[in-house]
């Protein structure tokens, strides 16, 4: 990766660094996945229920909400941008995925509301990527402003599926397809979908191009700005998906259900090891990420530690996270250059 | 793209927020009252609180009213009560955003001569001297009687509620929130009173929200192989909580007692699913909030705090209670 290779080049530490790096950046590469190991047999040890079969299903239908996010997310993070606004973009489609079941039946009331999440990811797009505007000023003013739409959409009241047990729209959240939760069916297809998008087709390198260098992609001949548009599009329409998954798991919706989830989707995408540079990441590394966040507030709730142990250790594995993944590419895990 | 579209354009958003009051022109004798809410359209609750609000203001002739919100921003809060003051309203209300911060903002209006009554959820102790009442729900005696409801529902036949034994969960709301802490402190001390035989095994906060309540129940079913009964902080989460015991087909084995009875809550009694809950209206609240200035301003001696009554709800005694539009 040019990222990789840029830092440090030609300085007189190179030897040095050479014989530190190999133990370092086996570390570096799999340090997420030793420290997730780590977790999993300490709560293995302290609780009996958590390897269980039923549990690790629960965990990772639970994370399919955030991990259908994160997919997405991490397409616009390896074109060198950021989405911040899923977390309410999440609460309007699932607002709207609701209310809008009454009304018309659950089939038309998923397709209006992915027409709609893809005009507001179609904004941010616009403004990325045509209009080149920060995405991190764009995404986080498009949350309160996505926020603010929601509260005059639902008029502050919560939206309800009054007949919850004989629609169909339940098999997204509650139903099984083969023996396996759906969440989980649509989570790891989804994932497997756009990996390839991402790995195996034109697009995916585009992607990973302008992400890496935005000026050489450009003089390749690649349109930068429909590609950064795109990237939007497919985030908001991972959006909708988990918007499908949210609505029919609870069958309801308040306003602000998915207020906090740009942060925890953001952390499932940085734990996968996707830099936040844009040019490097991998969608199937995203999921276990998401994973990862998934199963330490599972097992920390499994042992019985109160939310602010939750809220630290999380916080602490993502700085880890983050921390490894610049150190892997500096060779050293303090530098005296940013 | 030509190269020389590099040219990135930064921008700032600012964010005002503009609190329109309308001036009231003093028609015979009105009094003129100003309430400044926590944050109206974030919930059900708070939305339904508005509307009765301004529909009671609106039904009383003698009556004006400035309706401001902050957006649950406490410095906008502060904004707006100085505002208050300035227009010299007769009497100001406030749905505290934050119970500490409100207090100089509060003194303010009390040296200024203005009464003040806090609505829905009160200011921190310190700041009691300067109001002139307090009016909204009892969130102990809420936790109280929902204690009460959980020995009730784990009494086996005839037996005597005080008797009762069981392992139960509670799920309780956003963490610092006084509901949530005064509910959660009523509820553990009352069920140790009330049946000592029923044992609280975890609690966990649900930040009164479905979705999340509900993977907190689901963790909790892995955890504990016998759950008696499930102690929401409203029933928002506590219809989460039962969505994870029924995809479990554990739901018969437990009792699901809330507070703050929902309109979902509702329905899951009318199916038999939900054990009982605490009835409180927004317009109750909303009108008492109301009728308590007004008394403050008619000169009459009101008590310091005064709670409008939110009764036990259950199964039994449901039909006694409209369906809440929340």
């Amino acid at each position: 990766m040019v990222a990789e290779t840029k830092p440090e080049a030609g300085r007189p530490a190179r030897i040095r660094r050479r014989t530190g790096s190999n133990a370092m950046s086996v570390f570096a590469k799999q340090g997420i996945l030793i420290a997730f190991a780590l977790f999993i047999v300490g709560f293995a040890i302290f609780s009996d229920r958590f390897l269980s079969a039923e549990n690790l299903m629960t965990v990772i239908r639970q994370s399919a909400i955030i991990g259908v996010m994160a997919i997405g997310v991490t397409v616009v993070v390896i074109g060198g941008n950021l989405d911040l606004s899923v977390g309410s973009m999440l609460s309007f489609s699932t607002v709207l995925v609701v209310d809008l079941h009454d009304q018309m039946g659950p089939g038309l009331a998923i397709l209006v509301m992915l027409a709609a999440t893809l005009c507001l990811g179609a904004v941010n797009g616009l403004l990325v990527g045509y209009a080149r505007l920060n995405s991190l000023i764009v995404t986080l003013g498009m949350l309160s402003a996505i926020q603010g739409l929601v509260l005059i959409y639902s008029g502050g009241q919560n939206v309800d599926i009054v007949n919850q047990e004989s629609t169909w729209f339940a098999i997204f959240g509650r139903g099984y397809v083969f023996g396996i939760a759906t969440p989980i069916v649509i989570f790891l297809v989804f994932a497997l979908l756009v990996h390839v998008l991402m790995s195996s087709t034109a697009f995916g390198r585009r992607v990973y191009a302008v992400g890496g260098n935005p000026t050489a992609a450009v003089f390749s001949g690649i349109r930068r700005s429909r590609v950064v548009f795109t990237t939007y599009l497919i985030s908001a329409f991972a959006t909708g998906c988990a918007a499908v998954i949210l609505g029919s798991r609870v069958m309801g919706s308040q306003n602000n259900v998915g207020q906090g989830y740009e942060l925890l989707v953001l952390a499932g995408v940085i734990l996968g090891g996707t830099s936040l540079l844009g040019g490097s990441g991998n969608v199937l590394k995203t999921v276990v990420g998401v994973l990862i966040l998934g199963f330490i507030q599972n097992g920390l709730l499994l042992m019985g530690f109160a939310y602010y142990v939750q809220w630290l250790v999380t916080w602490i594995v993502i700085i880890l996270a983050v921390w490894l993944d610049v150190a892997a590419k500096r060779g050293r895990l303090f530098s005296p250059i940013a | 793209m030509t190269p020389k579209m590099k040219t990135w354009i930064a921008g700032t958003t600012a964010m005002a927020g503009i609190a329109l009051a309308g001036g009231a022109l003093a028609q015979d004798d009105p009094v003129t009252i100003g309430i400044t809410q926590n944050n109206v359209g974030v919930d059900s609750y708070q939305t339904t609180y508005e509307q009765a609000f301004v529909d009671a203001a609106a039904a009383n002739p003698n009556v004006e009213t400035v309706v401001l919100d902050a957006g649950g921003d406490v410095a906008r809060q502060i904004a707006q009560i100085q505002d208050l003051i300035q227009q010299r309203v007769d009497a100001i209300i406030i749905w505290p955003t934050n119970g500490n911060a409100v207090v100089p903002a509060v003194r303010q209006a009390h040296q200024a001569g203005i009464p003040v009554v806090i609505t829905n959820s009160n200011i921190a102790e310190e700041g009691m001297d300067f109001i002139a009442a307090f009016s909204g729900p009892d969130n102990i005696t809420q936790g109280a009687y929902s204690a009460e409801l959980m020995c009730e529902a784990l009494a086996e036949e005839g037996q005597d509620p005080a008797e009762a034994s069981g392992q139960i969960v509670q799920i309780s709301g956003q963490p610092g929130y006084t509901t949530a802490i005064e509910r959660q402190k009523g509820f553990e001390d009352r069920l140790a009173e009330a049946c000592p035989g029923v044992e609280i095994m975890e609690t966990q906060p649900g930040d009164w929200n479905r979705e999340k309540s509900q993977r907190v129940m689901e963790a909790f079913l892995t955890k504990y192989d016998t759950i008696d009964g499930v102690y929401s902080g409203d029933d928002n989460m506590g219809v989460g909580a039962l969505n994870a015991a029924k995809a479990a087909g554990r739901a018969d084995e437990m009792a699901f007692i809330g507070a703050t009875n929902f309109a979902v809550g509702y329905e899951a009694m009318e199916r038999g699913e939900y054990y009982g809950s605490i009835y409180q209206s927004p317009v109750d609240d909303a009108e008492a909030a109301l009728q308590t200035a007004l008394d403050v301003l008619a000169g009459e001696d009101v008590p310091k705090l005064n709670y409008f009554e939110t009764p036990k709800i259950t199964q039994e005694n449901m039909t006694e209670f409209s369906k809440p539009v929340f």
